[in-house]
């Protein structure tokens, strides 16, 4: 089967390794044994959703997330109805932030989001950074990940994460964190997280070949490094929960 | 008197602090406690340099001191490590008189990016040298752009601002202002028709987000770059290596000046102009400058060599959490040609924990080992794992890499079998893990 990725903004919305959650996605479907082409949008693209399995945009720093949330604004309406209509999304980092109904920089000045979840962030100049130890309801696994961002999140109805045993959520220490709803994943956690966790990758891949009308396989190719680094993360974060985890 | 206290106990914590080996930012640290102003309050030199940026800038500290010694001006700077104000009052109070006079003709400063307007709260200094600004330690500075703003409030503006015209973030440090003095690196037979490596900083313009355009690149990002949008551009330079052979180590600056390098890499030429700039600005003359520059070698370790088995190897110091400081190693092992094998460490990226953050692993361009010359790479340290995964992706065949996570291992098998250059890509912390092990060259 042929896939297709729309990845938002590469060279815009690019720190933190963030096109490599595209990278080790297209690799395990290409294990799959899938075609995968990953279109590049660039603002001033005309972008073609009906075309899509999935949409991508990583994290970027605060002045380029509001370069490009000025493009990815002319989309909102059809990233919407995408959205509703089952279209796996990850939208990574500062990328995630976007999706909310608004973002008020260090500054205070507030600029509306695309108004696709219910939240607001709220930018500082302190920053946020540390390690993540957390838990999803979509599998037994704890999800790692680190955390560097200077946005505080409220009101994200449905989070990905929820609970943390360890670092810092959407607006609190040990607070749920990320986003979730339908097919429309988003996490402020950097690894990057596909990277860093097989089970989460699996997941989404799930979600995008169901849509497809594909049956996701009972067990997935297994990238034994990306199995032991997650093993090594896990073990030791877990170790530095306080027991909790 | 509580000057002349926080001095004394200054002074007495450093000789102490010598005798048993401590570092140096402590006795600093007890003066600014005694007299949080103390700085405000000392005579400094008439000349204060300060050199900041994400890399470079212990080498062009040294070298700066280099030069205006050879010129006759006596020099004092804070050595690498302490380089926030603790580290910096050190370096000032130890060389003052009780009465806060500062001896020296130069006061010269290596600054951390980050807390640097926390040094300069007291004085500024004359001249403010920034290297580059780009993606390091990001796990702690957050990215590039946080660092301009952290760094920015440290500039006054009567400081003359030594900047480098090729990088396109921190070059907007000038904007606004005409004391500044321009350093860079014309087109040579080194640069590319576009920017290089995984990601590109330099795609968009800093200042309004408009596409940019390169003439040329000379690594990653660092070229001759244009907005497209604002049309604001590198600026003409002051100082600029107008020639530039690397294979024969030949070096010209302002068509003029003609400098022979003892360390070949792109990275020592913008060390090199930076230092120039600053001291040709400071009064020294181009010709005792270059006779410095000529054949310098660098006293800060960043290479070692060392023997093992039947190889001869070299480590090359990068920074873990810094693409650009492995970009430039792995150019370097690429460039020199030789058939060898190459080791990159992962063992700790930070003292305290253990991290999650490997995201820097996938903003270097390991790409650069899929080269002829290299034999064999073998990944080693507590994080070979996440090295692994990361080099699934890269476009090196499979059989051309392997993975060894025990260091003293990969030293047993690297010193059994073969005769090949070894090249060791490490940071500072993990350095000594692989080096203890061989057979050091002086």
């Amino acid at each position: 089967m042929n896939l297709t990725i729309l990845h938002f903004y590469p060279d815009l919305m690019n720190l933190y390794g963030s096109y490599a959650n595209v990278t080790v996605l297209s690799g395990l479907l290409q294990r799959l044994g899938h075609a995968v082409e990953i279109r590049n949008v660039v603002p001033g693209d005309g972008v073609r959703f009906a075309d899509a399995d999935f949409v991508y945009m990583g994290a970027g720093t605060e002045r380029r997330q509001k370069f490009a949330l000025s493009d990815f604004r002319r989309h909102a309406d059809e990233i919407k109805a995408a959205a509703s209509d089952g279209l796996t999304m990850l939208f990574a980092g500062t990328a995630m932030e976007l999706l909310g109904e608004s973002v008020t920089d260090a500054d205070g000045n507030t600029i509306p989001g695309i108004a696709l979840a219910p939240f607001q962030t709220a930018q500082h100049a302190k920053r946020v950074v540390g390690d993540v130890y957390a838990h999803t309801e979509l599998f037994p696994e704890a999800v790692v990940g680190f955390m560097n961002k200077c946005g505080i999140v409220s009101g994200a109805d449905s989070p990905l994460l929820s609970a943390l045993d360890m670092g810092f959520g959407n607006e609190a220490e040990h607070g749920a964190e990320g986003w979730h709803k339908h097919n429309v994943y988003a996490s402020e956690l950097t690894g990057p997280l596909l990277v860093k966790n097989p089970k989460l990758l699996e997941h989404v891949a799930a979600a995008l070949l169901s849509r497809k009308g594909l049956t996701p396989p009972d067990a997935y190719p297994v990238d034994a490094w990306a199995r032991r680094g997650y093993d090594v993360t896990a073990r030791e974060l877990a170790a530095r929960t306080g027991g909790k985890a | 008197m509580r000057k002349m206290l926080a001095i004394l106990a200054c002074k007495l914590g450093y000789f102490v602090g010598k005798l048993v080996g401590k570092g140096s930012s402590l006795p600093g640290k007890l003066a600014l406690k005694l007299c949080p102003d103390i700085l405000g309050q000392v005579k400094l030199p008439s000349t204060v340099i300060a050199v900041s940026g994400s890399n470079g800038k212990t080498s062009t500290v040294e070298m700066i001191a280099a030069i205006l010694r050879a010129d006759g001006q006596t020099v004092i700077y804070n050595k690498e490590g302490s380089n926030q104000i603790e580290g910096v009052a050190t370096t000032i109070l130890t060389n003052a008189t009780l009465s806060g006079k500062v001896r020296a003709d130069v006061l010269l400063m290596e600054s951390d990016e980050r807390y640097a307007a926390r040094t300069f709260r007291f004085f500024r200094p004359t001249h403010f040298v920034i290297t580059n600004l780009y993606r390091d330690q990001l796990t702690r500075n957050g990215h590039p752009e946080s660092v301009y703003d952290a760094l920015r409030p440290a500039l006054s503006p009567e400081t003359e601002l030594v900047l480098n015209a090729d990088d396109p973030l921190s070059s907007c440090f000038g904007i606004g202002r005409d004391n500044v003095t321009w350093f860079g690196l014309d087109r040579c037979s080194y640069s590319v028709p576009t920017p290089t490596g995984v990601y590109h900083d330099g795609a968009y313009c800093p200042v309004c987000g408009g596409v940019m355009e390169y003439a040329h690149a000379h690594y990653n990002h660092i070229g001759a770059w244009r907005c497209t949008a604002c049309g604001r551009e590198r600026p003409h330079t002051q100082y600029a290596a107008t020639a530039l052979d690397l294979q024969k180590g030949v070096l010209t600056i302002d068509n003029a000046v003609t400098v022979q390098l003892a360390f070949r890499s792109i990275y020592n030429v913008y060390n090199i102009l930076a230092a120039y700039a600053v001291c040709r600005r400071c009064g020294v003359s181009a010709d005792t400058a270059a006779g410095v520059i000529g054949n310098y070698v660098l006293k800060n370790g960043r290479m070692q060599t060392f023997r093992l088995g039947g190889h001869h190897g070299t480590l090359l110091t990068s920074k873990h959490e810094n693409s650009i400081a492995y970009d430039t190693n792995l150019r370097y092992v690429q460039d020199c040609g030789t058939a060898c094998v190459v080791v990159v460490i992962v063992d700790a990226v930070s003292r305290k924990y253990f991290t999650s953050e490997t995201s820097w692993l996938w903003d270097i361009d390991f790409d650069r080992l899929d080269s002829p010359n290299v034999k064999r790479v073998i990944l080693s340290g507590r994080y070979c794992n996440d090295l692994a995964e990361r080099f699934t992706y890269s476009s090196l065949p499979a059989d051309k890499w392997e993975v060894v996570e025990e260091i003293p291992a990969a030293v047993e098998e690297l010193k059994a079998s073969g005769d090949d250059e070894i090249y060791v890509l490490t940071c500072f912390s993990d350095r000594d893990k692989f080096l203890t092990l061989t057979e050091r060259e002086a």
